[in-house]
């Protein structure tokens, strides 16, 4: 019963999460850019552009230069959840990757450092006046929802142990649509359930995020506006202006 | 009538310009700019008043804005309230009014935003933080989105970009689409349509302006420089904001230009129709209204059949020429494409330097130890010259080559991280002098810093707007209002024009006579 | 709208001052206006005023700052005739304040 309920919750919940961000996705290419508007420091080539980028996502750039307390605690924690998600395709494939079995201790400790992270953002959402001031539940619940993710996953290795053998089983099962039999320890069943969550409200919340980064025309756009005239589609429908001057407005 | 700016003359300066304020709700709450009259609104294409149904009407506008506008669309979406910006906004370091925290002023309207537009807004506002519009919604827009000069400081800031002047912009437009526009922009968009200037400075006032401008330049170098006015034929079509015939120390930028364009040897005019390089179009956020005002300068280009436009020192305007204005009035076919469309006075300057046609002596600005404001729209919407930096390295060249004191201020408030001045983005009114004052804290703190380590004794700047506001709010913090200065001001006192009776013995310049 | 009171008449103003019908203007409210402003019109002030008055008059528009000054310069001498002096006669600028007590629309724009 419990199989079938978490079969069908993780169907639902991948569905969700892949044609939910895909429709957003694909709602932010469609939106006409209006104007050209990157933001300094904008690199005039495209080259540039993507190094500017890959700043971004790998080091964090502008956080980096803008507080540092946030750029620690936020590079910890997406830093150790992609070790972490890595670290995780081994419930995913049979053989595993080779490279997958490697950083399996690594995963291991960036969990640790991601909660941390966590943990810190939190903190700085609770105690400090500024960010507790613009912070919404849904702020501090969706780092709760982290946090549980990362609670419940330790659990099953230090607290209450877990088949994990038998999870790999009822996983690989799935990925064929066969319903096997999920080992139904507490800890287990919190953490699949709250990883469904956050697949769920991927989609519809600010996790959204992740994907918008590459869409904010402040950073994708090329310096370029004098060699290169850039025109939106929305711009191209408006009608022509005369192209004399009107002879009542001559001094 | 009380003077406007009674309540902040006790002001002081900050430790350092990055002092974060104890959170004061409602610091700036009443702090409020007068509303344009029916006349102004209609003119810009906008209902003169509140409309009956004005809230059906502004929830549509934001839908349709996030529907056509990418930026606005994203950066509504994908803010995660990290706090980043929270202490990068200059008027939040001023007042302490947290919602003058770039985050907290993006959510007036994300919102409502949200409770209209995304599930969880729909289903679980109280959990989103979403809320309906309401009329005290609508009037909180009007204050905090009349507390933003749109300078880009806290989008540098963003992990994700996202550009509070974008949705300050948006704002304004969907209170302007439901008749509530500010006085201060509509008013002189609609003087613009009617008079080609911000000023309403017609034709024949503004010939006479330049006469007697000519006067002044013949009497002080002895040499005829002329600043002609719709002379069809000429090169180069001059575009600077109207300020530069009216206001101190903007006149001394324009005799500037004046000095090179004649030391150069080259023809170019002004033009009375396209005489304005400000387009307020953009700080109401209304594309239409910029597109117009944009279209007057290639109207005027092409009327005169100059080769090339160069725009005088205006930040935002230059925004709007080096970003946009390809986009909004081109293509410029029609101009020589060997030379930048549009180009920038100091980029024109600055090849005379380099090229050394132009002639300077660098003691002449000897009294003076300088420091450079980077204008807020130059510095972060804009570039010059063809290297990434160049709108801040172009202007301090500029200013090397013709005075030999020179000292940056505090890194972080300079270049991409620089201050606004406190009055940009439509809020350079007298009603908002209160708003100015605390705004421009930061800057003077940093400007004091220089000041007494220093010895700096002028700021040049290269914004009309950024010299007005300083000239004005300078004193309140016991500097002179003379302490501001436009950067071709400098250039004028150091070139030498051919011909020109010299105050000082004259150093070996005959060989440069043929 | 706000209005000022010359011996009884009300003249209309907007919300900074500045009267809405510009030929309302006479020397008596130039002197309620100044008033409001906490200044006292003398000889000086009146020769800035009059000015504004003539140049609006042929050009429909005030004049620049400095047109101003060298217009004073001439007819009341240096000592007068400086921007320093200016702002002690007008401390909210010679531009707007004495526009206003002149009558004068308020210069728009960034100025």
């Amino acid at each position: 019963m419990i199989s079938t309920v978490y079969a069908v919750l993780f169907y639902v919940a991948t569905v969700l999460l892949i044609v939910g961000t895909g429709m957003k996705v694909l709602k932010y290419a469609r939106t006409p850019i209006l104007l050209k508007i990157p933001v300094s420091p904008a690199p005039r080539t495209k080259r540039g552009v993507v190094l500017r980028m890959l700043r971004e996502v790998l080091f964090f750039e502008s956080l980096f230069k803008s507080n540092k307390w946030i750029w620690i605690f936020a590079y910890l924690f997406h830093y150790g959840m992609a070790l972490v998600l890595l670290r995780h395709l081994r419930y995913f494939t049979d053989p595993v990757w080779w490279w997958v079995a490697l950083i399996q201790p690594f995963g291991i400790l960036a969990g640790f450092a991601m909660f941390a992270g966590l943990g810190g953002l939190m903190a700085r959402r609770i105690f400090q006046p500024r960010i507790r001031y613009i912070s919404n539940p849904s702020d501090y619940l969706m780092l709760a929802l982290l946090m549980l993710i990362v609670f419940s996953g330790y659990s099953m290795k230090f607290l209450a142990h877990t088949d994990i053998i038998a999870l790999k089983a009822y996983m690989l099962g799935l990925m064929r649509f066969q319903i096997g039999d999920l080992p139904t320890t507490l800890p287990l069943l919190v953490h699949l359930a709250s990883v469904a969550t956050l697949m769920i409200i991927f989609p519809i919340s600010k996790l959204m995020h992740a994907p918008g980064l590459f869409f904010a025309p402040s950073r994708t756009m090329v310096d370029n506006a004098r060699d290169k005239r850039f025109v939106s589609k929305w711009a191209r429908n408006l009608p022509p202006l005369p192209e004399g001057i009107p002879t009542s407005e001559e001094g | 009538m009380a003077p406007l700016d009674k309540k902040a003359d006790d002001d002081k300066f900050m430790d350092n310009p990055f002092v974060i304020p104890p959170l004061e709700c409602g610091a700036s709450l009443d702090t409020d700019t007068f509303k344009a009259y029916p006349e102004h609104n209609e003119a810009l294409g906008f209902p003169g008043e509140l409309l009956d149904n004005w809230k059906e009407v502004a929830i549509a506008k934001m839908g349709e804005l996030a529907k056509r506008n990418r930026a606005f669309q994203v950066y509504l979406d994908t803010c995660v309230k990290c706090g980043a910006c929270t202490d990068k906004c200059q008027y939040f370091l001023g007042t302490a009014d947290p919602k003058n925290m770039p985050v907290a002023r993006q959510d007036l309207l994300r919102s409502v935003y949200r409770r209209y537009y995304t599930f969880a807004g729909k289903y679980f506002p109280w959990l989103v933080g979403a809320r309906d519009l309401t009329k005290e919604v609508l009037d909180e827009w009007y204050t905090y989105y009349h507390q933003c000069s749109q300078c880009r400081r806290c989008s540098v800031a963003c992990p994700y970009g996202i550009d509070t002047a974008e949705i300050s912009m948006a704002a304004r437009e969907i209170l302007d689409s439901v008749g509530v526009g500010q006085k201060y922009c509509n008013e002189i968009i609609a003087k613009l349509k009617k008079t080609g200037n911000n000023l309403g400075l017609n034709p024949k006032a503004l010939a006479a302006t330049l006469e007697d401008l000519e006067e002044d330049l013949e009497d002080e170098t002895g040499v005829a420089v002329k600043i002609p006015l719709d002379v069809k034929g000429a090169d180069i079509l001059l575009i600077t904001p109207s300020a530069d015939f009216f206001a101190e120390p903007h006149i001394d930028g324009l005799l500037g230009y004046a000095k090179v364009f004649h030391s150069a040897g080259v023809s170019w005019t002004l033009s009375s129709y396209a005489s304005e390089a400000a387009n307020f179009g953009m700080f109401i956020g209304s594309y239409e209204n910029m597109r117009e005002v944009s279209w007057r300068i290639r109207q005027a280009a092409k009327d005169l059949g100059v080769k090339r436009i160069i725009f005088g020192e205006c930040g935002h305007a230059w925004r709007v020429a080096y970003s946009f204005l390809n986009t909004l009035a081109g293509p410029f076919d029609f101009l020589d494409q060997n030379y930048p469309i549009p180009q920038h006075i100091l980029e024109f300057t600055l090849d005379e330097i380099e090229s050394g046609r132009l002639k300077i002596d660098k003691s002449r600005n000897d009294e003076f130890v300088m420091t450079y404001h980077d204008s807020c729209n130059v510095a972060r919407g804009s570039a010059m010259g063809d290297k990434e930096g160049g709108q801040f390295d172009v202007p301090r060249a500029v200013i090397k080559a013709v005075c030999n004191n020179f000292h940056d201020m505090e890194r972080d408030t300079i270049r991409e991280n620089t201050f606004c001045c406190g009055g940009g983005g439509g809020l350079l009114t007298d009603d908002l002098m209160d708003l100015r004052i605390k705004g421009a804290k930061p800057r003077m703190t940093a400007l004091k810093q220089v000041s007494d380590n220093h010895g700096v004794n002028k700021m040049a700047a290269i914004c009309a707007i950024c010299k007005t506001q300083f000239a004005k709010v300078m004193p309140k913090y016991g500097f002179e209002m003379d302490t501001i200065m436009s950067v071709h001001q400098l250039v004028a006192n150091a070139v030498i024009l051919d011909g020109q009776e010299s105050d000082e013995a004259e150093e070996p310049t005959a060989e440069e006579t043929p | 709208m706000a209005a000022y009171d010359v011996n009884g008449t009300a003249v209309e103003h907007d919300e900074e001052g500045y009267i809405t019908n510009l030929s309302d203007w006479t020397p008596e409210l130039a002197d309620v206006i100044a008033k409001a402003e906490e200044i006292e019109m003398d000889d000086e002030r009146w020769a800035v005023v009059n000015f504004l008055r003539e140049y609006y008059e042929e050009y429909q528009i005030a004049p620049a700052v400095r047109v101003l000054i060298k217009a004073i310069k001439k007819s009341m001498g240096p000592e007068v005739g400086n921007n320093k002096y200016m702002y002690e006669l007008f401390p909210y600028g010679p531009a707007k304040q004495a526009c206003k007590i002149a009558g004068l629309p308020k210069p728009t724009g960034c100025v």
